[in-house]
């Protein structure tokens, strides 16, 4: 049987790639599907543990169907404020959205 | 296991009857047209307000809990009863602002408020991992939403989409803590975690560590705590007014109360291990916080670092909690003295502000000869921001050094003395421009007229001034009702 530290690497290595994509990239939408690839590691962390964890239990798997949801609610939010942004600036470059500084 | 019919649902009541309420406003709106003036609705919205605030001090005053997930001690019905007067203030500001600016569409700005009370709410009353982030979220995302509400204005777009942005990386630093201190202890209950710490940090304490870290890195973010609060000038900044004063506030309170729960309970057995992280947190956050707001020119980023400034206050109690009821009721009568100063400059700040059309610090220039009475009362509110004698913030500022002294952090103690000092030269700069200069003259020669506060602001301005003095004065009346509770008393 794979063993959770497996798994937990492969969350770990997700939201580092997350966190990364967030610092590095310009444009936002990649900005955005990076958010919810931290999110889902976070998943991959609950039903590892919930399923094969030292205290396997089913709230695990609860815990990431809330998580679901609540990414999915951002995601239209930030969508919509990005077409709003959209319209506004011509642009969704991130470095270009500086009118706002110190 | 407990099912869902044996759940005392009515301890939810003041919850219910909100997003009941908050639905009605929402249908309210859609049947009177999108566009237009409803100042109705938001008459209606601060009577939902102070009856559910009625409701939570009248319905179950002896508490309760469904199932250790929400619970409904002392702690929680305070913290809700200030959040709700709260935003009955800020909305009551609001007012005047959509008044002012009719591209906002009133009814969804009103719904989208009290939806973001009812998280607030339920994320003072959690004691449950999931609950407690789903009530940050409903706050983070409605405040995404309040940030960017005037969507033709550049600066207010570019603040909603740096807030989701940075808003939705801080969440998911939040979950990713909570999933490994969910994996380690195979809970979600915040009592059966702080039961199981001490046991599982022994055997574990490089991965409780790093879920604790992760977590003080989330929340920092969240009450906007150096050095994660770069976020906090630009979305004051760029949002409106109104919203401005209802981050500054009801957000930033009631995640405080969430990351005293948090910390207390769930983390309350290895408090030596976070009680220095989070004092050198709370040095750092009243530095920065203090010493970039005295180069800030718009008032409205003055008044973001100023609250990074006062979150750094708030956490001194936190880092020394020598006893948990002197800490919650430290940061509670804090509190109260913050919802009263902040609003009520805020009430000012907008109407200042939407008069001249301009944020700049010297829009305030000779505001004493245009409206004393306004004039003073923002001096009033300033000096207590600042922790001048007489004044509610003096008191609450006094009781937070005396907790950091008894909690054997004097370093602290003396960084926070020093810091206010340094505060008082910025607060003193708008005081400066409102009492010692004259008012500005407009284009074609004409010196600005006197200002007529409408009826709303004039009642805020009023209610917190009257607050700010009699705290300042009669400190013992809420003092001693604050002390003699057992803030998180365990139902079990």
């Amino acid at each position: 049987m794979v063993p959770v530290t497996f798994f937990l690497a492969l969350g770990a290595v997700l939201f580092c790639i997350g966190l990364y994509g967030v610092l590095t990239r310009r444009h936002l939408v990649v900005v955005l599907v990076c958010i919810e690839l931290m999110l889902n590691s976070v998943n991959i962390n609950l039903v590892a543990f919930s399923s094969i964890g030292p205290f396997a239990n089913i709230t695990g798997q609860v815990f990431s169907l809330f998580i679901f949801t609540v990414a999915a609610a951002e995601a239209a939010v930030g969508l919509a404020i990005l077409i709003a942004l959209y319209r506004n600036r011509e642009s969704i470059d991130v470095i270009k959205q500086d009118i706002m500084r110190w | 296991m407990l099912s869902a019919f044996d759940a005392n649902w009515s301890l939810m009541t003041p919850e219910i009857v909100l997003a009941v309420l908050a639905m009605i406003i929402f249908t309210i709106d859609f049947m009177t047209g999108i566009h237009g003036k409803k100042p109705f609705l938001g008459r209606l919205s601060i009577i939902a307000l102070l009856v559910t605030a009625v409701l939570v001090i009248f319905v179950n005053p002896q508490g309760g809990t469904i199932g250790h997930i929400f619970i409904l001690d002392p702690f929680s019905m305070i913290f809700k009863v200030i959040l709700l007067v709260a935003v009955a203030i800020v909305i009551a500001i609001s007012m005047y602002y959509v008044e002012k600016n009719e591209d906002i569409y009133q009814g969804e700005y009103y719904s989208i408020m009290l939806f973001a009370t009812l998280g607030a709410m339920l994320m003072v009353s959690s004691a449950d991992l999931i609950t407690l982030f789903i009530g940050l979220e409903i706050v983070s995302i409605s405040s995404y939403v309040l940030a960017g509400f005037k969507k033709h204005r550049k600066k207010s777009t570019e603040a909603a989409i740096k807030y989701v942005i940075l808003g939705g990386a801080a969440s998911a630093f939040i979950l990713y803590g909570m999933s490994f201190l969910y994996g380690l202890t195979g809970t979600t209950s915040l009592y059966e975690i702080g039961a199981a710490i001490p046991g599982v940090y022994e055997q574990y304490p490089f991965m409780i560590m790093l879920s604790l870290l992760f977590m003080v890195v989330g929340f920092g973010f969240k009450i906007s705590v150096a050095p994660f609060h770069m976020w906090a000038p630009d979305v004051y900044e760029g949002s409106p007014t109104s919203v401005t004063s209802f981050l500054t506030v009801v957000s930033k309170l009631a995640a405080f109360a969430l990351v005293m729960r948090v910390l207390f309970i769930g983390f309350g057995g290895i408090i030596e291990e976070w009680a220095f992280i989070i004092a050198v947190i709370a040095a750092l956050t009243m530095i920065l916080g203090n010493l970039i707001a005295l180069a800030q020119k718009n008032v409205k980023r003055l008044m973001a670092y100023s609250g990074i400034a006062q979150a750094g206050y708030l956490l001194v109690p936190i880092a020394a909690a020598f006893n948990i009821n002197v800490s919650a009721s430290t940061i509670a009568f804090y509190g109260v003295a913050y919802v009263l100063m902040v609003l009520g400059a805020f009430a000012v700040i907008t109407f200042v502000t939407e008069e001249s059309g301009n944020e700049d610090i010297a829009s305030f220039s000779g505001l004493y000869k245009r409206s004393p009475y306004l004039a003073l009362a923002m001096g009033v509110f300033l000096v207590s921001l600042a922790g001048l004698p007489a004044t509610a913030g003096f008191i609450g500022k006094f009781y937070i050094f005396v907790g950091a002294v008894s909690g054997d952090m004097l370093w602290l103690a003396i960084i926070m003395i020093a810091m206010s000092i340094v505060s008082f030269y910025y607060y003193f700069g708008i005081i400066r421009q409102m009492f010692m200069r004259e008012p500005k003259t407009s284009l074609d020669g004409q010196p600005a007229g006197t200002l007529k506060a409408p009826a709303g602001i004039s009642t805020v301005v009023g209610v917190s001034l009257a607050g700010t003095i009699i705290l300042g004065f009669f400190p013992g009346i809420l003092i001693n009702f604050f002390n003699s509770f057992n803030w998180m008393f365990m139902f079990f």
